[in-house]
């Protein structure tokens, strides 16, 4: 008991402590006398922000007894302000996670099981394998908001200017190289982002080989060896300046589009997930357009139809009927499907999916084609990542810097990776 | 507030003759009053730093994930830190880099303007008051992100150098520079070390300099042999001040790396490792153990200075004047 309470009384000072430090974000916060109030809190940007806040004034216009409060942040103060709260027992009544949180969440009783509101919100019109990646132990957790996959975004014109013409699906690791020297040739100084500091991308690479980041035991299913390669690959790319400095390379640790080199006007390609790629539209306009990843060697294809966020509701929620209905609203209604199109990803809801992706308009059409010229082409995506993976992305980008700046060798460096691996993955 | 009623409100009241009690009762009174208006501070003290001190003391010797419950592991997270955690190491060396940079950088601009404002003739408090405000704003998380955008690759300070045939490329994203910066954006804040120096220059009596003054010492024998002394127990003051704070540094580490201590673990400072550890990781009670492992350093660091204060800090008073 003691115990518990010492808990607590922590983790109630470090979330005063979040909160004095301002995350909490805008809404409506009209507190009424007989409402049912909700509270909602996603990551995102200002777009999503804007299209969330219709969403959500569109449903408290149908529904005028019930009253949602929302509030956003990045992704990286989210993710620590999410665990503050659900450590101090104050998890918000609807949550949005990343699959990479989603062992996390579930093993530790913060969701409820869905199964218990099955009557206020239907699945059945959404795809069987992607709903899958909100299960864990066969139980419901959460539901994937929609759908996204890794891509190259990149500037036509340059690579036009190139003599290039648009990657197909099956592109390989060799044509992205000699795309990237012939956009060098063409005039464009290191025209790829180093692809070499995000796990992400090696996630890739390593499906396009047949292999994968985690086993069945939840431990790292891949050697020093492959991420001692990975990098031998990237440093030789950075060396013969193909792909960007390390003094540009490490900029990107904030993770937003603003400060990475393509977003910078250094480069003239990146890797990104989809549909976070609008970020670009701001500097490229119309130029920007999305490529599938390159694949293996022989054409086995790396990237994966992947949840880009999955929504659930606290265990502790004391309303989980109406917050049950809010997010049928969300995933199912026409309405929400309207107004958000595909800024969560692609539509998980089939007939949402047929409905809205003929008609998303401007950078949306990217992704939309994207997704469409990859239809039946992919593997099944990975299971969810085990618990600790969370700490373990930041970590493959901090010690790439060790590569990078060439402090260690890419053979020293991996080995540390996988040592914190072994420690820090807690399957 | 009822005069009569007050006292009754504590508990131990003896009943006393009629002319103590009377001669006694305002004392008494005032100490409630005062415990009454400490009680928002005490209360605040308790709740918000003591118990959280000692649940971090508590977590210290656990496992604890923020999810599931901290489990005793002992001394573990201790030796953990001393035996198997390199960028620790790292990190420490940095923080001690980083100490030894910014705050003699500080003290000397904080005592060169407190020396300029108090040979002033006019205006000395409005320029007292315009340069400890705006030192103010250098702890700020805006200043820290207005000094990554100057200190960048193609930012303001690259682009002048630039123009000066000196191209640097940006300083945050290099591992030799980026430290430089973030201590360049401590020294900044120099106010309030500034204010108790000028405190403490007004102090020096007038006579030792004129008497200096016909004994032929130019100005800088005057610095050297009058203020400085004179000056000793109000620099050692900052000194151990500005130490204490520095060791913390977090702020303009956390906005300039974006959260990483990077490039390449270059700003990766003690607490930002700590933070690291407990909100990315989510290794809470490994963090609490590097907390206590801090706060004790600090000490030890304090404990040094004020061995060696003994032999350079000048009190006047103990000449015997």
């Amino acid at each position: 008991m003691t115990m518990r309470r010492i808990r607590t009384a922590a983790t109630a000072v470090l979330v005063l402590c979040l909160a004095l430090a301002g995350c909490g974000g805008g809404g409506a916060s009209t507190a009424a006398g007989g409402k049912v109030t909700l509270r909602f809190t996603w990551w995102g940007n200002a777009d999503r922000a804007a299209r969330t806040e219709q969403a959500v004034a569109a449903f408290e216009k149908a529904h005028p007894d019930i009253d949602i409060q929302t509030s956003y942040s990045t992704y990286e103060s989210y993710k620590q302000k999410l665990a503050t709260q659900a450590a101090g027992g104050d998890v918000p009544d609807l949550i949005q996670l990343d699959y990479r949180q989603i062992s996390q969440y579930a093993g530790s009783d913060v969701l409820l099981d869905l199964k218990t509101q099955r009557g206020t919100l239907p699945t059945k019109e959404m795809d069987p394998g992607l709903l899958k990646t909100g299960q864990v132990d066969g139980v419901q957790y959460a539901l994937p908001m929609g759908v996204g996959t890794q891509a190259m975004a990149y500037d036509k014109a340059a690579w036009r200017k190139a003599g290039l013409a648009a990657p197909k699906p099956g592109w390989t690791w060799d044509d992205w190289v000699s795309a990237v020297r012939k956009l060098k040739a063409a005039g464009y100084e290191r025209p790829m982002t180093d692809p070499g500091q995000m796990e992400d991308w090696f996630e890739v690479w390593l499906r396009g080989q047949g292999k994968r980041l985690y086993g069945e035991d939840g431990q790292a299913a891949f050697t020093a060896a492959d991420l001692t390669r990975f990098w031998t690959f990237t440093s030789r790319l950075r060396k013969a300046g193909l792909v960007s400095s390390a003094e540009d390379t490490t900029q990107m640790a904030g993770g937003a589009v603003e400060d990475s080199p393509m977003g910078r006007k250094r480069a003239v390609a990146e890797f990104n997930w989809d549909a976070p790629s609008a970020g670009y539209e701001a500097m490229y306009g119309d130029r920007l357009a999305l490529a599938p990843m390159p694949a293996g060697p022989d054409g086995t294809p790396g990237q994966y139809y992947k949840p880009s966020m999955l929504l659930g509701i606290a265990a502790d929620s004391a309303h989980p009927r109406e917050a049950a209905r809010f997010i049928d609203f969300l995933l199912n209604s026409d309405k929400a499907a309207d107004i958000l199109g595909v800024d969560r990803g692609t539509p998980v809801n089939s007939h949402q999916r047929t409905r809205v992706l003929p008609t998303v308009t401007g950078f949306q059409q990217q992704v939309a084609g994207l997704q469409e010229s990859l239809q039946g082409k992919l593997k099944d995506p990975p299971a969810a990542p085990p618990r600790g993976d969370n700490g373990l992305q930041s970590t493959f980008g901090r010690d790439y810097d060790q590569v990078s700046f060439e402090q260690a060798s890419p053979r020293e460096v991996a080995e540390d990776f996988l040592t914190e691996a072994r420690t820090e993955l807690r399957p | 507030m009822d005069k009569a009623a007050a006292p009754g409100a504590l508990p131990r009241q003896r009943p006393a003759p009629a002319e103590q009690d009377r001669k006694r009762r305002p004392k008494r009174e005032r100490e409630g009053a005062a415990w009454v208006f400490l009680s928002p501070w005490v209360l605040g003290a308790v709740v918000l730093t003591l118990l959280p001190m000692a649940v971090s003391l508590y977590l210290s010797f656990t496992d604890y994930d923020l999810f599931d419950p901290p489990s005793w592991v002992g001394l573990r997270n201790y030796t953990q830190m001393f035996t198997e955690d390199p960028r620790l190491l790292r990190s420490v060396l940095n923080t001690l880099l980083y100490v030894v940079i910014a705050v003699p950088l500080q003290l000397a601009l904080a005592l060169a303007v407190a020396l300029a404002l108090k040979s002033m003739k006019r205006g000395k408090a409005f320029y007292r008051s315009a340069f400890y405000a705006s030192s103010l704003l250098g702890a700020s998380m805006s200043i820290a992100l207005v000094w990554r955008a100057l200190f960048n690759d193609g930012g303001t300070v690259d682009n002048v150098l630039g123009s000066l045939g000196l191209h640097t490329g940006g300083w945050i994203n290099k591992p030799g520079w980026a430290l430089l910066s973030v201590a360049l954006l401590t020294v900044w804040q120099f106010g309030a070390p500034m204010v108790i120096f000028l405190a403490g220059l007004q102090q020096i009596p007038k006579e030792l300099y004129e008497a200096a003054a016909v004994d032929g010492a130019g100005r800088w024998r005057q610095f050297v042999s009058i203020t400085l002394p004179m000056l000793s127990p109000v620099l050692f003051f900052n000194l151990v001040l500005q130490t204490i704070q520095a060791f913390q540094v977090f702020t303009p580490a956390f906005a300039v790396s974006g959260g990483r201590g990077g490039p390449a673990d270059s700003t990766l400072f003690y607490t930002l490792y700590l933070y690291d550890r407990g909100f990315t990781a989510s290794h809470m009670g490994y963090a609490s153990a590097m907390a206590w492992v801090l706060l004790i350093a600090i000490g030890i660091v304090t404990a040094v200075l004020f061995r060696t204060s003994r032999s350079w800090v000048f009190y006047a008073n103990e000449e015997g004047r």
